[in-house]
């Protein structure tokens, strides 16, 4: 049986400090004491993950549905173009954007993004069997939706590998805006045959790198990250 | 043979009526107060309340787990599931299995997400010695779920062969549940001429580090009712009185340490019973909020004037009139036929915008006395104490708890915050008035 030095209340004989005050229990006679198990539960509960199997198949039958229609009319009343090609890969899109959130939540994050960007690469390709010709899926849509998925993957990758704070995720958004212009400036060269230059994304990379070095000063002097901190806070 | 045969058919037709009412389909409206709980439902907040009894001997899971099953069935508004509807939710009888018994965690009063397990809003609970019932606040108040776990434990001593006798909380398992036991008691006695408006003004707020996603730290103090009882008998005043002027004095003594602008007035949200005033068998909620406080702004109070003033609010307020009063300006909300034909969403928006902008400010920390527990006299031996949570507070403040069972009174203090300041200078205070506190807790800091 111990008490507290400070508060002068009795202290259940596990707890090796006053759960009050914080000061430690050193009773001087009991020293070798052996430690008596807390009268609380170990175990830490964790809040049940709520099954939305229900919604889950109802959006699945409605976009197979939807499909499925637009590919019958299609094929049989309207036969003019494959426009139904449009309707299904958006459905397709949809359906990869939902599945994680309802159907299988334990997906890890990066692989649903990937299953994302490989899901507008489609819709895109089937676009192409309603256009004239498919350059333009080959030389600009497919490296832009690679990009933008790996530009994704890698802001996903910070944030959950660093502290996260809204200075650090601006930081990392302006810098991977930075790189999604350029990389699409450049890639418009490309395809329209025209010398590699930047010209409007320039703009943009300053503005984003004077962001930047603004950002990196901030975060990296303490005194500016807590008056930041202090002064924007919502 | 045709005897029998010709008695069956007129069995049936004679049970086809009432056959026919027990096949329409049940549900239960939510009571007054239970209609704000779930809209307050966040990812990380559910109004989830917790009462334990100890007893003297270890659980046996298997035991407990038929006591609930049996005991379960004479309670069946708490064997529901909350749905939504247009525009009010609703209870729905659960047929789904369970609730299942499981091991007590560190963390209780965790947020208790509606569609999961199994959409029980009740969770049991075993740990040694201990039997805990955690319920949502939609099914009922704690006297409800005092009945409901007494009677567990009733059935669950009876199950290991001894013999306990209906009668205090311990409600008999083999009798219906009569209508008086489902009703919402509210509205039978709403029913004042004039609407008092609801108290509202700003109160200080208790600032603390928000602890990690889901921490629930618990101080219990364990204390000697007679020891309680002559310390305020000296204060003239009640133990509740007593308890309240206390937290009063330790909340207003840290917004004195703490860096302020200007005071704030310190106030209790307590609730108070109304099954004392207004006769009702209810197991839901039939609970109101009065609102102790005290104005630093007015001066300096000493200890034996707070005690004075809680004691006097108290008197004045807590009587069966003021309480019809309070009552009928809920109701009324309720009633209104343009409130109540807004849908269900633009209601949550509101009430939710109500609680945190006006409700939730209105007080500075909550406390709750369910006083001396009745238990059956053959049950008392198996008994060791009682402890209940009033949960996780919505802010940045602690909730106490007080229960007591023959000497013991157990004074439970809640809370999500690092800080416990609070319960410090309470139990430092009960300390100088010459009580003898034993403190446990789950605290790891």
């Amino acid at each position: 049986m111990s008490y507290c030095v400070n508060c002068g209340v009795e202290l259940e004989s596990s707890l090796k400090s006053c759960p009050l005050c914080h000061t430690p229990v050193i009773n001087p006679n009991e020293l070798q004491k052996a430690q008596v198990p807390s009268p609380y539960p170990k175990e830490r509960g964790q809040v049940d993950v709520v099954k939305r199997k229900d919604f889950g198949i109802l959006t699945s039958i409605v976009l197979i549905a939807t499909s499925l229609s637009c590919l019958l009319l299609n094929l049989f009343v309207f036969p003019g173009s494959l426009w139904s090609l449009f309707i299904i890969g958006a459905c397709l899109v949809l359906f990869v954007l939902v599945f994680p959130m309802v159907i299988y939540t334990k997906l890890p994050i990066y692989i649903s993004f990937l299953f994302d960007g490989v899901a507008v690469g489609i819709y895109l390709y089937l676009i192409t069997f309603n256009t004239a010709d498919n350059r333009w899926f080959t030389a600009l849509a497919l490296p832009i939706v690679t990009l933008i998925t790996i530009l994704v993957e890698i802001f996903a990758l910070l944030l959950r590998s660093f502290s996260v704070s809204f200075l650090t995720t601006s930081l990392y958004f302006f810098a991977e805006a930075a790189v999604l212009c350029v990389g699409i400036e450049l890639l418009i060269d490309h395809y329209s045959g025209a010398p590699l230059h930047l010209v409007w994304s320039a703009i943009v990379l300053t503005v984003c790198s004077v962001i930047i070095v603004l950002l990196i000063t901030l975060l990296s002097i303490r005194r500016f990250r807590d008056a930041v901190r202090r002064r924007l806070h919502f | 043979m045709k005897n029998l045969s010709s008695t069956k058919t007129k069995q049936k037709n004679n049970l086809d009526p009432a056959k026919r009412s027990q096949n329409r389909k049940i549900w239960y409206k939510l009571d007054l107060s239970a209609i704000v709980y779930p809209t307050l439902q966040r990812r990380d907040f559910s109004s989830v309340y917790r009462l334990s009894v100890v007893l003297k001997e270890a659980i046996k899971p298997d035991v407990l787990q038929r006591a609930v099953d049996i005991a379960l069935t004479r309670f069946p508004t708490y064997k529901t599931a909350i749905r939504k509807g247009l525009f009010w939710r609703y209870l729905e009888p659960n047929t789904r299995p369970g609730p299942f018994v499981q091991k007590d965690i560190r963390n209780f009063c965790m947020p208790m997400p509606f569609k999961a397990g199994n959409r029980y809003l009740l969770r049991i609970y075993y740990h040694e010695c201990r039997i805990s019932l955690e319920a949502h606040h939609c099914l009922g108040d704690g006297t409800g779920g005092m009945y409901v776990l007494q009677t567990i434990t009733a059935v669950y001593l009876r199950l290991l062969g001894h013999q306990i006798s209906d009668g205090g909380f311990v409600k008999n398992i083999n009798e219906a549940p009569s209508p008086g036991e489902l009703e919402d008691a509210y509205m039978r006695y709403a029913n004042a001429k004039v609407c008092p408006s609801r108290p509202g003004e700003k109160t200080y707020r208790v600032r603390g580090t928000k602890a990690p996603f889901y921490t629930f730290n618990v101080i219990d103090g364990v204390m000697s009712v007679k020891e309680v009882m002559k310390v305020a008998a000296k204060y003239e005043a009640t133990i509740t009185e007593y308890l309240n002027a206390v937290l009063l004095y330790a909340l207003l003594q840290k917004q004195q340490a703490e860096w302020h602008l200007k005071l704030r007035p310190v106030k209790i949200a307590m609730p108070v019973n109304l099954r004392r005033f207004f006769p009702s068998d209810t197991l839901r909620n039939f609970i109101t909020m009065v609102y102790p406080g005290i104005d630093p702004r007015l001066g300096d109070y000493t200890f034996e004037e707070i005690i004075t003033q809680v004691h006097h609010y108290m008197r004045y307020y807590i009587n069966e009139k003021f309480l019809r009063g309070d009552i009928t300006t809920n109701a009324n909300t309720q009633r209104n036929p343009f409130i109540r034909i807004v849908p269900l969403f633009v209601k949550d928006f509101v009430v939710r915008m109500f609680y945190t902008k006006v409700q939730d400010k209105n007080s500075s920390a909550g406390l709750t006395n369910m006083g001396a527990m009745k238990v059956p006299d053959d049950m008392k031996p198996y008994i060791d104490r009682f402890d209940i949570y009033m949960g996780q507070p919505f802010s940045s403040r602690t909730n106490c708890a007080i229960v007591s069972f023959e000497d013991t009174l157990t004074i439970n203090f809640a809370s999500s915050i690092i800080e416990s300041d609070v319960e410090r200078l309470f139990f430092k205070k009960l300390i100088a008035d010459g009580i003898h506190v034993k403190i446990e807790s789950n605290r790891a800091y």
